[in-house]
């Protein structure tokens, strides 16, 4: 063996044209493994469903069943928000990850947020039944809900637990339940019911921001 | 070993493949939260139904079908996605199981845990409807519409997986299928074409649903073409599914060229396998095709919907049954099926028909009959010679007084009240104003609400005193003034007045002013 063939290995690419604050790469890294853009692109995808159920009357226009499209599709938009809870590389990011439970708490709560925006902007000038408050209120909820079952599941197959809430609270909606945990079916300014919805997506935000969803590292989507 | 003796193997190494993925399969954790499910919306919802088998069979397709069909088609896609979830495509590739074979395995199991629940939850609900129904068997098709549709959800759901297995694919599906659920329920219940109908969710049955009539089997032939024509495309485009995947196995023209040409990767199909699949998409597209045009013919009948291509004439024949029969001086007949509300029928008829026997055309006797007629709701009709009062359990009473398929709801006054209001409709305007809010003309409510009030009824909203009327008709005051003049008369000049005015009244030819 010689050394003619021997190359130094190529020098570290340059990372950016311009200086990136190592804080801005580090989020921007966690936001790619979680599939963040294709989580924004979907709940942008569920605000287009809604807007074009309210457009074409593919719900009623009033009474318990007026919410039953929403609701599914509110359920469809936290089902896309909690499988970003899913991290691609398990015990070892969490051994080398100071800055883990931030980015994990923001990134659930930028979600959430956008989640609520997209949904609201579906609706703008189509007449929700119940208004944003209700909607807002299930997103949070729900999301909450999945934010949870993550925790048992893991972040790909956390959206059973929100579907199933959603299946549940449309018969709720249909019998008019006026318990606070079925807040779907409780009026926008029903306390109980926010304080409900609340309680769930802040017992799920804090669990998630301090362990994390559960990890199997056969799955890699 | 030989070729032979590894041909005999084949069938019990799929049997052991296919018990491995039913083992390993999600959807049997999914099975706990269905039961869940179950027990708090179709199983508590048919219990509030009538016990009439084809009603309390309908939760199937309006409930069931929408709990299940989520899980089905998320945990269908999530199986889907296994091998690229996993990255083991290019690992299994190498294996001796060609990729569709593998697949129709992992679709297998998940069927398996869908069906199973599915089927369990309906023997559930079949087993507490035989405990409480008085007549007829358990209707076959709805189990079987359902069975199809979850095979269909199942069988999108893996097949969206396996082309697209992303972490959003599974949830994605889901919320897809329940969408599509609802609209369909959506177009079943508004005033939509017949293609609407082939969607398995329907609007609410007459509560006499397969009891004077057996329900026609037209529209679910329809649906489960239509269902299994789309199962077999998806299914085709499954098998295909490699070739999709690798785009470039499918350049034009070299690799189209006929059977054993295509350039699929190792394992992933045999030379025959791309003819069958396209041609067995080919026959499910054209089943489904052949559906929805059959759908499009159909058209309201006696029995249901007729669809001319598949109809049987048996269907439109009435069922033959034996009455449930109570009263001597005016007899009160139900369908044996209803024969748990024979009683609350005659307490609430038996006094209004001693008000008014003996007036011309008064009825002698009341009858159940059908709800539906060439597919549009009757109301109750005095018929016949000697006259008979024909009921009904969905329009009596403007549809309040229906049969709500509990005494509870039978026994309270509003009920009783709007049958009788229906009763005293069906004599004093006609048969034209039979089930419609009020009768029509304000001297016939004045009568209805004082015969009404003579016997004892809380007098129905319809007819009660609110605001004033439409300029040039008396108002809802001056109506109910001559009500009580005339519920004050006594009982004897009350009837003899009537049975002197009673045709005049019907004919509208009476004004307020010449109520005594």
């Amino acid at each position: 063996m010689t050394a003619a063939g021997w190359q130094d290995p190529p020098a570290a690419p340059v990372l950016a044209a311009w200086p990136v604050p190592a804080g801005v790469r580090l989020v921007w890294l966690h936001l790619l493994s979680r599939r963040v853009p294709a989580a924004a692109v979907a709940l942008v995808g569920c605000g287009a469903v809604l807007r074009a159920a309210l457009q074409w009357h593919w719900t009623f226009s009033s009474g318990p069943y007026a919410q039953r499209i929403p609701l599914i599709i509110e359920a469809g938009a936290a089902a896309a928000i909690v499988v970003t809870s899913h991290s691609p590389f398990g015990e070892a990011e969490r051994a080398t990850g100071r800055w883990l439970p931030w980015l994990r708490l923001g990134t659930a709560l930028a979600l959430t947020g956008l989640a609520i925006g997209a949904l609201q902007l579906g609706v703008t000038g189509a007449g929700l039944n119940e208004g944003i408050m209700v909607l807002a209120r299930n997103v949070i909820g729900m999301t909450g809900i999945g934010l949870l079952c993550s925790l048992v599941t893991g972040g790909l197959l956390a959206w059973i637990l929100p579907l199933a809430y959603m299946a549940f609270a449309q018969y709720a909606l249909l019998e008019a339940w006026r318990s606070p945990w079925t807040w779907p079916a409780r009026p926008p300014a029903d306390r109980g019911a926010w304080l409900c919805a609340c309680v769930v997506f802040a017992v799920g935000l804090a669990a998630f921001t301090i362990s994390g969803a559960r990890n199997s590292l056969a799955d890699n989507a | 070993m030989t070729a032979l003796a590894a041909r005999a193997l084949a069938p019990a190494s799929a049997g052991r493949l296919l018990r491995l993925e039913i083992r390993r399969n999600a959807m049997v954790w999914a099975l706990p939260l269905l039961a869940v499910l179950f027990v708090y919306d179709p199983y508590r919802t048919a219990s509030g139904y009538p016990p009439v088998w084809d009603v309390r069979a309908s939760v199937i397709l309006n409930h069931m079908l929408f709990d299940f069909g989520a899980f089905a088609g998320g945990l269908a896609a999530w199986a889907g996605s296994r091998d690229g979830r996993r990255q083991t495509r290019d690992l299994l590739a190498a294996t001796a199981r060609p990729a569709w074979a593998r697949q129709a395995a992992a679709l297998a199991g998940t069927l398996f845990w869908v069906l199973l629940g599915f089927l369990a939850a309906v023997a559930v609900l079949y087993i507490q409807t035989a405990r409480q129904v008085t007549w007829g068997g358990p209707p076959l098709w709805p189990v079987a519409v359902g069975a199809v549709a979850l095979i269909t959800i199942c069988a999108i759901g893996f097949t969206a997986g396996a082309l697209v297995p992303g972490r959003f694919t599974a949830p994605l599906v889901a919320v897809g299928v329940v969408v599509l659920d609802l609209v369909g329920f959506r177009e079943a219940l508004g005033p939509s074409s017949a293609y609407a109908l082939l969607s398995p969710s329907a609007g609410a049955l007459p509560d006499d649903t397969g009891l004077f009539y057996p329900v026609a089997p037209d529209v679910a032939i329809a649906q489960v073409m239509f269902m299994g024509g789309i199962t077999a495309a998806v299914l085709g485009i499954l098998a295909l599914s490699p070739a999709l995947r690798w785009p470039g196995t499918l350049r034009w023209p070299g690799t189209l060229r006929w059977p054993g040409t295509w350039r699929l990767p190792a394992g992933a199909t045999g030379p025959w396998l791309p003819a069958v699949a396209i041609t067995v998409v080919a026959a499910g597209l054209a089943a489904a095709g052949t559906a929805a045009g059959l759908a499009g013919t159909a058209r309201p009948v006696v029995s249901g919907w007729e669809i001319p291509a598949l109809h049987n004439a048996a269907s439109d024949r009435p069922l033959a049954y034996p009455p449930d029969c109570t009263g001597t001086s005016f007899q009160v007949c139900v369908h044996p099926a209803f024969s748990f509300f024979r009683d609350d029928v005659a307490a609430a008829l038996d006094p209004v028909a001693a008000e008014v026997a003996g007036l011309p055309g008064a009825p002698l006797s009341a009858e159940e009959a059908a709800a539906r007629g060439k597919g549009a709701l009757l109301g109750g009709v005095i018929t016949g010679i000697p006259p008979v009062y024909e009921f009904n359990g969905e329009r009596a009473g403007s549809l309040i007084g229906a049969f709500q398929g509990t005494t509870a709801s039978a026994s309270s006054s509003t009920w009783r009240a709007l049958f009788q209001q229906a009763f005293l409709d069906a004599l004093v305007a006609g048969p034209a104003h039979a089930g419609s809010p009020g009768p029509a003309s304000p001297a016939q409510q004045a009568v209805v609400t004082a015969l009404l009030t003579a016997v004892g009824s809380q007098v129905p909203q319809s007819h009660q005193v609110a605001g004033g009327g439409p300029p040039g008709e008396p108002s809802p005051a001056q109506i109910a003034a001559a009500a009580n003049r005339f519920a004050a008369l006594p009982s004897a000049a009350r009837h003899a007045w009537l049975a002197a005015h009673l045709p005049a009244l019907r004919a509208g030819q009476v004004t307020l002013a010449q109520l005594p």
